[in-house]
């Protein structure tokens, strides 16, 4: 069964979005991860709206209080949740690194650079204030051609909502393995790909978080734009 | 889905007293036979076991219900009923799944296009109705909704047949957490499709979704016995697995795979990406791997004597991949293969485990397995040969050893079908390791 090809309207788009994927393909950076399969080109296939993303009140590196609205729309968006302190290998900083390579991809491609941001929002409202944020997003939180926003909220009360509109899961657990109690925040790695409607249209785990694949579908949903 | 307020509440106060956070990945698999992404490994004791039971008029309420029942040797109550949540209809209570953060259990028949929600989040031993989704026939057209497999955020369900003619064409619905439809996916009849369906399992490494095929509601709803003599009833049984992109949600290719392929199981083993299916009516295990890059499927063993059709149902494969607990409905045998190597499965082990044998489960380390009997409403056995149970074991690796019953029937809870297992420490947002 062959899939079907992307239609000719998408054809041209497609051959001049060839950069990406080869480009993904070719410079992979070291260390990072590689799919063990050839994800589907972009635009062969449909990501669907799984459901809209949530709204509620944030925090931005200023201290400010904002709308997550505002960071979720106009632009294709992919967001993910992080604590400052995670050190678990294939939570956090796995998406860090997937967030790097995609932004830096992103940032060379003059068709995207203007269509997409990324949104990295804390689960740990205690521990990640705006001035930890700040420290922990160093220069990648400079203004750029790719807005990379670094957001916490006020309190739990804030965050909770925005949790459960994600189904971002979390589990509170005391760790003995050490001898002495430590309180541990437990949660499975989901980065979500949002599109400029606001819908969620992918969500990542471990096994899909890749460059190459949020590359492909933030082109897809370009592809999708571009046939209406 | 709404967070039960227990739920949320006791996360703000945890958030609030500033914690040491980690991250977890999605369990490479669970109690060895879920979704790759469901979390929360039970690799321990578990304390439930949650039984999805077919109502039967006159006995209780009649209706279709979640059985909790309590597994833990330590228990007071050990291989007691707990409680048990009726739904209120009888519609084949069949299989059930957990969502991907495994805080809900997701239900349903295969006489109505209903889905029911159970919170066992909020109280693990105290399973609670939060939803029924019943808009599946009007958004798919599907009928019969079989597996429940959970898909980071939403879960994918597979059905067994269609509100139009009720026959075998069918199709998977998709749905976010919230119960809110998402999509439809035909099951392919080109290129060799039977356009039918049955279990879903997924090898995210390899991005590839596998299918497998039974039959529809026209033959699943008549008695076996009046099944089997019609020759034009017999020719309407699945013949083939279908291997899907999953990131996709695209067909690629059909295989042969003839005698109603029925569970799917993918090896655990980090490495294996092979999968291993039975066959209902011919009786064979079947491997499904790939060989110089395409996805093949191949028989591998014989189960009993199909000869005497003895009609291999459900099968649980043990968390290293090396071996495969299968059971035979009709004679009432559960049996052991092993499978260190795949290509060539060998039955080590058999016992007669009840008059009638279904579904089957086995703990993270092999150590307890449960069983249940019964197959479909009109497929069970008559009279005396109609047992309807849980019954625990211990396994040693040579010898099932009892270890404790449930009588379905003596407690009028209706007839025990699938099962899933269950922990206090999954409370939400209170566990401890």
């Amino acid at each position: 069964m062959t899939p079907r090809g992307a239609g000719g309207a998408l054809g041209a788009l497609l051959a001049g979005a060839l950069w990406l994927t080869s480009g993904a393909a070719a410079h992979e950076p070291a260390r990072m991860p590689a799919p063990d399969f050839v994800p589907p080109p972009p635009g062969t296939y449909t990501l669907e709206r799984i459901m809209a993303a949530p709204d509620g009140e944030v925090l931005g590196l200023d201290g400010r209080p904002q709308r997550l609205g505002a960071f979720t729309h106009e632009r294709i968006t992919v967001l993910g949740f992080i604590y400052t302190t995670c050190v678990d290998p294939d939570g956090c900083p796995r998406a860090y690194q997937v967030f790097d390579a995609v932004h830096e991809a992103v940032a060379a491609a003059p068709a995207l650079r203007e269509r997409v941001r990324l949104v990295t929002l804390s689960f740990d409202p205690a521990r990640d204030t705006p001035s930890m944020m700040r420290r922990y997003a160093g220069s990648r939180a400079r203004p750029g051609p790719v807005p990379w926003l670094f957001l916490t909220t006020r309190s739990a009360r804030e965050l909770m909502p925005l949790l459960e509109g994600f189904g971002q899961d979390i589990r509170y657990t005391t760790d003995r393995s050490s001898g002495a109690p430590r309180r541990e925040l437990a949660h499975v790695l989901k980065v979500f790909l949002i599109d400029r409607a606001g819908f969620v249209r992918e969500i990542y785990s471990s096994e899909f978080l890749y460059r190459r694949t949020v590359l492909n579908d933030i082109e897809t949903l370009m592809l999708e734009e571009r046939a209406r | 889905m709404l967070m039960p307020h227990r739920f949320r509440n006791a996360i703000v106060l945890v958030l609030t007293c500033g914690i040491i956070a980690v991250a977890a990945v999605a369990a490479r698999a669970d109690e060895t036979c879920n979704s790759p992404y469901v979390t929360k490994l039970i690799k321990g004791q578990e304390d439930y076991v949650y039984v999805w039971a077919l109502g039967v008029d006159g006995l209780g309420d009649g209706s279709d219900k979640l059985v909790t029942v309590d597994v833990n040797p330590k228990s007071k109550t050990y291989g007691k009923v707990l409680n048990s949540v009726s739904v209120g209809t009888r519609g084949e209570a069949h299989h059930m799944g957990f969502t991907d953060d495994r805080r809900f259990i997701w239900a349903g028949g295969l006489s109505e296009p209903k889905i029911y929600v159970f919170d066992i989040g909020t109280d693990p031993g105290k399973p609670k109705l939060v939803k029924t989704i019943g808009d599946m026939a009007d958004k798919t057209g599907y009928l019969g909704p079989h597996t429940y497999y959970a898909m980071p955020g939403r879960m994918l369900v597979q059905a067994l047949s269609n509100t139009k003619d009720k026959g075998g064409r069918t199709g998977m619905a998709l749905y976010n957490n919230a119960g809110e439809f998402v999509a439809s996916y035909p099951m392919p009849t080109d290129g060799g499709g039977d356009g039918y369906g049955y279990d879903l399992a997924v090898n995210p490494r390899k991005n590839v979704l596998l299918t497998s095929s039974f039959t529809g509601y026209d033959n699943y709803m008549r008695p076996l016995g009046e099944v089997v003599k019609d020759q034009e009833a017999m020719k309407r049984f699945g013949n083939t697995m279908v291997v899907w992109d999953l990131k996709a949600m695209k067909p690629k290719t059909v295989l042969a795979v003839p005698g109603t392929p029925l569970e799917i199981r993918w090896s655990l083993k980090q490495g294996d990406d092979w999968a291993i299916t039975a066959t209902a009516l011919t009786s064979k295990l079947w491997l499904v791997k790939q060989d110089k890059g395409e996805w093949r499927a191949k028989e591998v063993a014989t189960i009993g004597d199909p000869a005497k059709i003895p009609l291999p149902v459900d099968i649980s494969i043990t968390r290293d991949g090396k071996g495969l607990w299968v059971n035979t409905f009709m004679d009432g045998t559960t049996r052991y293969f092993d499978l260190s190597n795949p290509e060539a499965p060998k039955e080590t082990y058999q016992k007669v485990t009840g008059k009638q044998v279904n579904m089957i489960s086995q703990s993270w380390d092999g150590r307890r397995v449960y069983i249940t009997s019964s197959l479909l409403a009109n497929w069970d056995k008559d009279g005396a040969d109609n047992e309807q149970f849980l019954r625990g074991f211990r396994w040693n690796g040579k010898e099932l050893t009892p270890a404790f019953e449930v009588d379905f029937a003596k407690e009028k809870l209706g007839r025990a079908h699938h099962m899933k297992l269950g922990s206090k420490s999954l409370r939400s947002a209170s566990t401890t390791q």
